[in-house]
């Protein structure tokens, strides 16, 4: 059987759980529903289905947004925070799409920081361009990022003119965005590309500068290298022709992407990109077999387009493998957006109470900041290390920095903030209710079920029966029979609305909760 | 001012130290006054406490042999044979299978404080356990707890500034998975914070806990062992806990490892306080205690699961207690037990006991001071099948925070929201009667009418302001014979109380409001 054989069954619980958990943030118990007993084929045409694009963010103290402005105003920072949580805001209320999740891909692998490029409008609009391709063709993506503004700017694409040419996109173009660097079998030789081939790519890529006041970008011809570039034998000797015309730069920029994308490394290095985004960092000699190199033809066969891959690769039985459940270690958003989710935490809406809605995802995006995950602000052009560098890859998230946070994190969310609007000075409260959220499951008074039910809900990967009893016996009921429970909770459902006896049983809940995201199996995902 | 902020604001206010009554801080950081603040910051005092979990069964535990007929009646399937009581007096002994503890208690090593609770009882074991975890009334939600608030008025700031060179040892450790509200400090938990519980208790035991140790032999089981070892490390006091663990060897025997799990904790807290941890609490729990069914075997009602837990206990403790003395610092170190509630009086047909109130306490180590404490609970002068109250529960926090940590009245009275009769339970502490010392009293005086008092008699006070109430008498023992507690408004009051079921003798009354406590002494004579 090949890894990449269909998954034959309909999804159960578990594996709707695992594929809303990979290909989403944390997985609802709605969304696990809807997908259950469905075959993959149905799960996937719901999750790759394309998303119409969202509204801009807005500035919640003017109600209007800022995206058309035609200058970057003083206000520029607070603009930034405002565009982290609208974006981690569509993140938590998307509906059961991978599409959030893989613009997060395509932010991390074409990857660009607010602090370098200085503009919410740019990056802003790279992240409608990245969104509008998500799940679209590769190849037309990688066009249309090679002179977005803010990549222009971030990789100083702006500056390379003719006699004076700055290589930095044309490097990373090859080196992290494309075909990837293979090993160096001699000086500057790269396997698949060389010095000589950067060289040569940053005279093809000259002539292209952005405009601050549309935020768009142009081709100017006087700035253009007219010459013919010669590429090495990595490419076979490709020559592409110089040109003199309104449209050289275009031309030259679509020769340049056929020569890189017929070359077999460039998918598959995009597929193994993937293969650790979304299944496992480790890529064996059997993955890369089996997985990446079928996947790359898929790619081909489908002139880029994405879909189909991760149609084959997400639908495949090895996706679905036991020892692939649970391989990955939470980033800080799979974490914090995933608890938002799952914990069904009631937001503020974001119709009349924007600023609270904001206000809300800005602690979180603190948060996220301080576990290293920072949107809109990759760490360098290479994207969050996890996805690359060996051998810690996703362990890299964890630290004794970060470790204790993230441990700590039921304990944040359940006791939540108080959201101020600061135009107003209104505050609201948004914490997280776990007697809410169990008296969503049959069977409350019974605590096995309680257990079960949230442990099912919480963890990818299913606790011992000794974890469960410990669960049970030490946190949930310190050391009493299990019928207490039961009794307990008769005694507060004859009286529901007492306030003393609700918050002694959210009580208990909430320290099972605490508890369960002290285990380390919390984690993983 | 609610109570909740009428506690927080004593402790803010309450002074680290003590010097002839004053305050090592007001008098400003002298040197001399900064080395004894180190002194006394390194006071070598541990407490250790025992929850015996889910209400512990006390009739059954220090048994009544003055009443022997009505025990045998109302417990007539569980009661246990006089002939197997061990003796401790001529009117009261321990079960049968604790020998240790009797052995303790002939040393001068153990006290019996009988007929512990708190005003009107609560059945419920969540409930029943906050109370006394947090030190509260029975109407009163604290969400810190008492020995937290101790150690919050000891090292002001925790957790900011910790670890520090006064104090590099967590303040409170619990053996446990999950911290409990006793120690739960105003800022944050004061014990140490378990980020991998089963991590560090591989870490002070060696042992392997249920199922936590081995991680499955998948991609996802290496993650987990990544990120517990990554816990391990990051938990702040791991070093000094693991270097007190290793610097320390167990010199009693105790029950082999696994087979009581109160000894096993407690082995482990001798280890970690000889190995010089500067802790000031432990906690430990034996649980089972919820023995509403089957709690003897029929044949020999000497035997069956409660026996075994009082075993437990029995043994666990007389180890620890060895292998303090072996250690050579027993002085250094007391313990005290606690369970939620009792178990009510009459049995039940299952040959069990249901949830009730009243229960002993056992205070013990070598610094204690011995014997029994108060007298045998009645069992036929009850509350609705339920012993009466003897002792509040935090007169025995009250007395340990005094006798032992050497608190003066208006800081164990901030920590415990107001001030508590404390018992002679270590051995130095005079009486029963205890100092009266100034605590505000913000002008509240009272009186009563007629002195001596013959059937009746009648409390005279002002109420300044509105404030809870609570008007106790106490007996010459220390026993609160009764309470008032209700919710006043400023104003004049006369309160008439029937003395009629008091024997004669001295009895103190005491009126306490949120603001400061007044009290007056009478006599009853016929």
């Amino acid at each position: 059987m090949a890894l990449l054989d269909k998954y034959p069954a309909t999804l159960t619980a578990k594996a709707a759980e695992h594929l809303l958990r990979r290909t989403m943030f944390g997985a609802a118990r709605a969304d696990i529903t809807a997908l259950t007993d469905k075959s993959i084929d149905a799960a996937l045409d719901t999750l790759l289905k394309d998303q119409i694009a969202p509204a801009p963010p807005i500035d919640p103290t003017t109600g209007q947004t800022w995206m058309n402005d035609t200058a970057r105003t003083a206000n520029d920072g607070a603009y930034n925070n405002y565009m982290k949580a609208w974006w981690l805001g569509l993140m938590a209320t998307s509906p059961i799409s991978i599409s959030e999740k893989m613009a997060l891909f395509w932010h991390n692998h074409f990857a660009s920081s607010w602090s370098v490029v200085n503009d919410t409008r740019y990056m802003y609009k790279q992240n409608v361009l990245l969104r509008k391709n998500a799940l679209g063709n590769f190849k037309t993506l990688t066009r249309e990022i090679s002179i977005d503004p803010a990549m222009l700017r971030y990789l100083n694409g702006n500056q390379n003119r003719v006699g004076s040419p700055q290589e930095n996109f044309a490097r990373e173009l090859q080196e992290l965005f494309t075909i990837g660097k293979g090993p160096e079998i001699s000086a500057g030789n790269y396997t698949n590309y060389t010095e000589d081939d950067v060289r040569a790519a940053a005279k093809v890529l000259t002539g292209w500068t952005d405009t601050q006041t549309t935020v768009t970008s142009g081709f100017t011809l006087n700035r253009h290298d007219t010459s013919d570039k010669q590429f090495s034998s990595a490419y076979q000797n490709k020559i592409i022709k110089g040109r003199n015309t309104a449209s050289a730069g275009m031309d030259e920029l679509n020769d340049l992407l056929d020569m890189i994308f017929s070359q077999t490394a460039t998918s598959e290095y995009i597929c193994r990109k993937l293969y650790r985004f979304f299944v496992n960092f480790d890529v064996t000699p059997t993955i890369e077999q089996q997985v990446i190199v079928p996947l790359g033809k898929t790619l081909r066969d489908n002139n880029f387009e994405i879909k189909p891959v991760l149609r084959q690769l997400l639908g495949s039985t090895h996706f679905f493998d036991n020892n692939i459940i649970g391989a990955v270690i939470k980033t800080p958003l799979d974490l914090i957006i995933g608890m938002v989710r799952q914990m069904q935490i009631t937001l503020p809406n974001t119709t009349n109470q924007l600023a609270f809605y904001y206000s809300y995802f800005d602690q979180l995006r603190n948060l996220a900041a301080s576990l290293q995950q920072d949107i809109f602000e990759l760490p360098n052009v290479a994207g969050w290390s996890v996805y690359y560098q060996e051998p810690l890859f996703y362990q890299i998230w964890i630290n004794s920095a970060t470790m204790p946070p993230r441990a700590n994190l039921g304990n944040t969310l359940i006791n939540g903030w108080t959201l101020t609007n600061r135009a107003t000075g209104a505050t609201m409260r948004v914490t997280f209710d776990s007697l809410v959220f169990l008296q969503q499951f049959p069977n409350p008074e019974d605590p096995n079920k309680v257990i079960d039910n949230f442990t099912q809900n919480f963890f990818a990967i299913d606790l011992t029966s000794e974890q469960k009893d410990e669960l049970l016996s030490t946190v949930l009921l310190p050391n009493l029979p299990a019928y207490e429970w039961t009794v307990e909770w008769n005694d507060f459902m004859k009286t529901p609305n007492d306030a003393q006896k609700r918050a002694l049983i959210k009580s208990k809940l909430d320290a099972l909760v605490k508890y369960m995201m002290l285990i380390a199996e919390y984690q993983i995902t | 001012m609610k109570r909740r902020d009428f506690i927080r604001g004593a402790t803010a206010v309450a002074l680290p130290l003590s010097l002839s009554g004053y305050s090592a801080r007001a008098m400003g950081l002298s040197p001399m006054l900064e080395s004894l603040a180190e002194l006394t910051a390194q006071a070598d005092r541990y407490l250790v406490l025992i929850q015996l979990a889910g209400g512990n069964d006390g009739i059954n535990t220090v048994i009544p042999l003055d009443q022997m007929s009505t025990y045998n009646s109302l417990r007539s399937n569980i009661a246990l044979p006089e002939n197997k009581v061990l003796k401790l007096t001529n009117a009261t002994g321990l079960h049968s299978s604790m020998v240790g503890m009797k052995s303790l208690y002939d040393a001068g090593n153990l006290a019996v404080v009988q007929g512990v609770t708190y005003p009107t009882s609560n059945f419920s074991h969540f409930r029943s356990t906050d109370i006394w975890m947090s030190g509260s009334d029975f109407n009163e939600y604290l969400s810190t707890g008492w020995a937290g608030r101790y150690l919050d008025s000891q090292f002001p700031g925790y957790p900011a500034g910790y670890p520090n060179a006064t104090m590099p040892d967590p303040l409170a450790i619990q053996i446990s998975s999950s911290s409990s509200l006793a120690l739960k400090g105003a800022n944050a938990p004061m014990g140490v914070n378990l980020q991998d519980p089963e991590a560090f208790y591989r870490l002070v035991s060696g042992t392997s806990v249920n199922g936590f140790t081995t991680a499955p032999d998948t991609a996802a089981g290496k993650q987990i062992a990544y990120i517990r070892q990554v816990q391990a490390q990051s938990e702040v006091y791991a070093k000094v806990i693991q270097k007190a663990n290793a610097s320390a060897k167990n010199l009693a025997s105790y029950t082999p490892a696994g087979v009581n799990p109160l000894a096993d904790q407690l082995a482990i807290v001798a280890r970690l306080i000889a190995g010089g941890l500067k802790t000031r609490v432990y906690m430990v729990t034996l649980g089972g205690f919820d023995t509403h069914a089957q709690q003897v075997v029929a044949t020999d009602r000497t035997l069956g699961s409660h026996a075994t837990l009082l075993a437990r206990l029995s043994e666990g403790m007389t180890s620890f207690q060895q292998d303090l003395k072996l250690m050579k610092i027993d002085d250094k170190v007391i313990g005290m037990t606690f369970s939620e509630f009792g178990r009510r009086v009459g049995s039940n047909a299952s040959s069990g006991t249901d949830h009730g109130s009243a229960a002993p306490v056992f205070v013990f180590g070598k610094a204690v001071k011995g014997g029994v404490v108060g007298a045998n609970p009645s069992l036929t002068n009850l509350d609705n099948g339920n012993l009466k109250m003897q002792y509040d529960f935090r007169q025995i926090y009250a007395s340990l925070l005094k006798q032992w940590f050497g608190t003066n009245n208006s800081e164990y009275a901030a920590v415990l929201g107001k001030d508590f009769t404390t018992l002679p339970l270590i051995q130095g502490s005079t009486s029963v009667a205890e100092e009266e010392q100034t605590f505000a009293t913000n002008g509240i005086r009272i009186q009563n009418y007629p002195n001596p008092v013959s059937t009746s008699t009648t409390f005279q006070y002002t109420l300044p302001y509105t404030s809870r109430v609570r008007l106790s008498v106490v007996d010459a023992q220390g026993h609160i014979v009764t309470t008032m507690d209700e919710q006043q408004a400023a104003g004049a009051y006369s309160i008439n109380f029937d003395t009629g079921a008091l024997a004669s003798g001295a009895y103190t009354y005491r009126l306490e409001t949120e603001r400061g406590w007044a009290s007056g002494k009478m006599v009853v004579a016929r």
